[in-house]
């Protein structure tokens, strides 16, 4: 299966390319366009229980799209707000995705909901956190750009900019500073990751606009 | 009618450049900024589309029932018009016989010698085609501009080919598209997460739009706060 990240990236779009009995499993509502000779059937996202925890947890959905051809075919997936994309190519180590971050996967790879911990919880993060495993590509996207750091000790990230980290990573939910700093600067919890690994970040907030709009609603 | 496209694919507007007597008809609030030779006039009528009754269709299918029509007094004026939301703007020329059948927020000016009408795929289509979607058939001659959310990308449909609701933008009128499940099976189109697609078939030209509108309102609208 080729694929291609397009409009990258204000608008990235995933276009995959399906040869004769390929299948990738989409996130549900993903679609934009494809192929009609590509046929979609929804199933739970790991089993009912999990897709269960998933949806009353960790904020997704309840179901996953698993899209295959018998013929070959194209479809372009997308995201709800506008945003970059990226892809990590799996070879048996493991990534933690926010919630709503995951787009597509091969249908190698493995999903499961982690422990994220009352601390995530508290950071208005859920108390699960989808894990990707295994082998294949894992697409996943944010809203606005998407910045790569890799940490090797302590670094502070605004809870609602997490996109992804790596499992050798440790979060902490903290204050961003005393607490008159952390009433006033804006930034209220942070959280705090510890390293070494790779953490994904998306350079701008859906909260954060929500905020902005409640702000100028009367 | 001279037409640029700025500022692409972001937040992309057309700056439109006017001989003397030339018009443009434009969705009410789609002015950004214009030199100051133009007549503009608020109608509810498209040039061949019958007056007041062509507004209340229009207002029907969910639009503005009223049209901006920018006449300049000079050769030369100029006019800045953008859409709403962030996103792309494309310049489509119509030529005699090609019809383009464009969705409703995606129309965004058409020239003199376009008709505009709304009326025709059918209180069905327009009700179940999805979440404010209504259609608009631009024919004759002349210029046309449309507006995405987020990029445009052009789809040669061969056969048949699969929509979502929220991202089509326009297409040809030698397709057809019947709205329908996704897959075999009701429960599938219903936990799919997708809704109702449109399903095309025909040769012809399709052009969808990256992002959905709905599906950006639906990711924002549970987090704002009650008016």
């Amino acid at each position: 299966m080729e694929y291609e990240i397009r409009n990258r990236p204000a608008f990235a779009n995933l276009l995959l390319r399906l040869t004769r009995g390929e299948r990738v499993l989409a996130e549900s509502g993903a679609m934009a366009s494809m192929s009609s000779s590509i046929q979609v059937r929804s199933r739970f996202s790991g089993g009912f229980f999990m897709a269960l925890l998933r949806k009353l947890f960790g904020g997704e959905s309840l179901f996953m799209n698993e899209l295959s051809t018998d013929s070959g075919g194209e479809l372009v997936l997308t995201q709800p707000t506008p945003g970059d994309m990226e892809c990590m190519e799996l070879k048996g180590q493991a990534l933690f995705l926010q919630a709503g971050a995951f787009i597509a996967c091969d249908t190698s790879v493995s999903l499961s909901l982690g422990w994220a911990g009352i601390r995530s919880w508290l950071a208005r993060e859920g108390l699960f956190r989808l894990k990707v495993s295994g082998t294949g590509r894992v697409w996943f996207g944010g809203y606005g750009g998407i910045l790569t750091k890799e940490i090797q000790s302590e670094y502070v990230v605004d809870s609602s900019h997490l996109v992804a980290y790596e499992p050798s990573i440790s979060l902490k939910v903290g204050l961003s500073g005393g607490v008159a700093t952390s009433l006033f600067s804006g930034e209220g919890l942070v959280m705090r990751l510890r390293g070494p690994g790779r953490v994904y970040l998306q350079s701008r907030s859906i909260d954060a606009l929500a905020a902005w709009v409640n702000s100028h609603i009367y | 009618m001279q037409t640029e496209i700025l500022a692409r694919p972001s937040a992309a507007v057309a700056r439109l450049t006017l001989r003397a007597g030339e018009t443009i008809t434009c969705e009410v609030g789609a002015m950004v900024a214009m030199s100051t030779g133009f007549q503009v006039e608020t109608t509810t009528r498209q040039r061949g589309s019958g007056g007041l009754w062509a507004g209340v269709k229009r207002m029907v299918s969910g639009e503005n029932f009223f049209l901006n029509k920018f006449t300049a007094r000079a050769d030369g004026e100029h006019l800045i018009i953008g859409p709403t939301l962030v996103g792309d703007v494309i310049h489509h020329e119509l030529v005699g016989a090609g019809t383009l059948i464009v969705q409703g927020s995606s129309w965004l000016a058409s020239g003199p010698g376009v008709e505009i009408d709304t009326s025709f795929q059918g209180i069905g289509k327009a009700l179940f085609s999805g979440e404010s979607v209504f259609w608009i058939k631009c024919s004759g001659r002349g210029d046309l501009l449309l507006n995405s959310f987020g990029s445009i990308y052009e789809v040669d449909v061969q056969d048949s080919y699969v929509v979502d609701t929220g991202h089509i933008v326009a297409f040809q009128d030698t397709l057809q598209f019947t709205v329908g499940k996704l897959g075999d099976s009701w429960l599938h189109t219903m936990l799919s997460g997708e809704g109702l697609v449109c399903h095309f078939s025909g040769r012809g030209k399709l052009y969808c739009q990256t992002h959905s509108p709905p599906g950006f309102g639906h990711e924002l609208g549970p987090m704002l706060r009650p008016r």
